[in-house]
């Protein structure tokens, strides 16, 4: 009896151990979602809170950098978090994939018919328009897991 | 004869060696001249079994100890070239080794370095992949930018219907 008890602990602990990688990544993602909106008019201007996307968004023609919401979501896999965007349009973000390095993230905005799949490392981030541009001004979500 | 003496040191000449002019003059004096006709057979038959005579000269020589040979009257390196005990299978390889230090380090390191760069080449399987970006919008094109921080995703303008 004791030669069977053993038999199952020992069973356990190896599907335990087995499973814990599934499990770890199965965990949910911290993940920071802001809105943002840039700006080709006014003097060249970024938001303190956006310090950390400079190199991101010193790329685009925008000069004025402005944050205007931020939602931070803890995000399982298949799970989505929809955000009002500021023309009344919706942003649809789902984890699609979370591995040990690497995360996989859906960018949708239905109004626009825009579907967009985006890995990322842990370090990295995501700058995607998710407004059409407006007497020079468009809104952007950046997408960052693990902040 | 003025002709002959003036002519001779030409045969033999190679392509090239002869102004077209010279060429030509030669040509017409051979076409008259049996004694220098006479110098041209002369002259080809012995370039071509000079070349020949220096080859079998050669062949008949065995090279098979020349670096040996060398290599011993060269005190540093002929400690080195010293030849190995006699009766071993291994003896040529290191003799070849010993004469060829670096080629042989070579040859030692490329398995391992192969080696190595499989183990990076299978480790890069855990990780990020390069940035996979998939965007479609209908009606609208999209830019992509690469960079270091993550990708910059940017929606063009709405495509006029039926373009």
């Amino acid at each position: 009896m004791i030669g069977r008890s053993g038999f199952a602990a020992s069973t356990l602990a190896v599907a335990l151990l087995a499973a814990a990688p599934t499990l770890a990544e199965a965990a949910t993602v911290p993940v920071r979602i802001r809105i943002i909106k840039g700006s080709r008019q006014g003097p060249a201007a970024v938001d303190p809170r956006l310090a950390d996307l400079r190199g991101q968004l010193g790329r685009l023609a925008y000069v004025k950098w402005d944050q205007v919401g931020e939602h931070h979501a803890d995000m399982g896999l298949g799970k989505s978090v929809s955000l009002p965007l500021p023309d009344g349009a919706t942003l649809e973000l789902t984890l699609v994939d979370a591995q040990k390095d690497t995360v996989t993230f859906q960018v949708r905005v239905p109004a626009r018919r825009t579907n967009s799949r985006l890995t990322i490392s842990k370090d990295q981030r995501i700058v995607h328009q998710v407004t059409d541009e407006k007497n020079g001004e468009a809104y952007f979500a950046t997408v960052r897991p693990w902040p | 004869m003025t002709a002959c003496l003036r002519f001779a040191p030409m045969i033999g000449a190679r392509p090239g060696e002869l102004t077209l002019e010279e060429a030509s003059a030669l040509a017409e004096h051979l076409a008259s001249c049996g004694a220098c006709q006479g110098r041209l057979a002369d002259e080809e038959a012995l370039s071509g079994m000079l070349p020949e005579a220096l080859l079998a000269e050669a062949n008949r020589r065995d090279f098979s100890a020349f670096s040996d040979e060398v290599l011993t009257r060269i005190p540093a390196l002929g400690r080195a070239a010293r030849p190995a005990p006699r009766g071993g299978m291994l003896a040529p390889i290191l003799g070849w080794v010993g004469h060829h230090r670096l080629l042989a380090a070579a040859s030692a390191l490329a398995p391992t370095l192969a080696a190595l760069a499989l183990i990076v080449y299978l480790g890069q399987g855990n990780a990020p992949e390069g940035a996979p970006v998939e965007v479609s919008s209908e009606g609208r094109s999209t830019m992509v930018l690469e960079t270091s921080e993550g990708p910059v995703v940017l929606l063009g303008d709405l495509e006029p219907e039926g373009s």
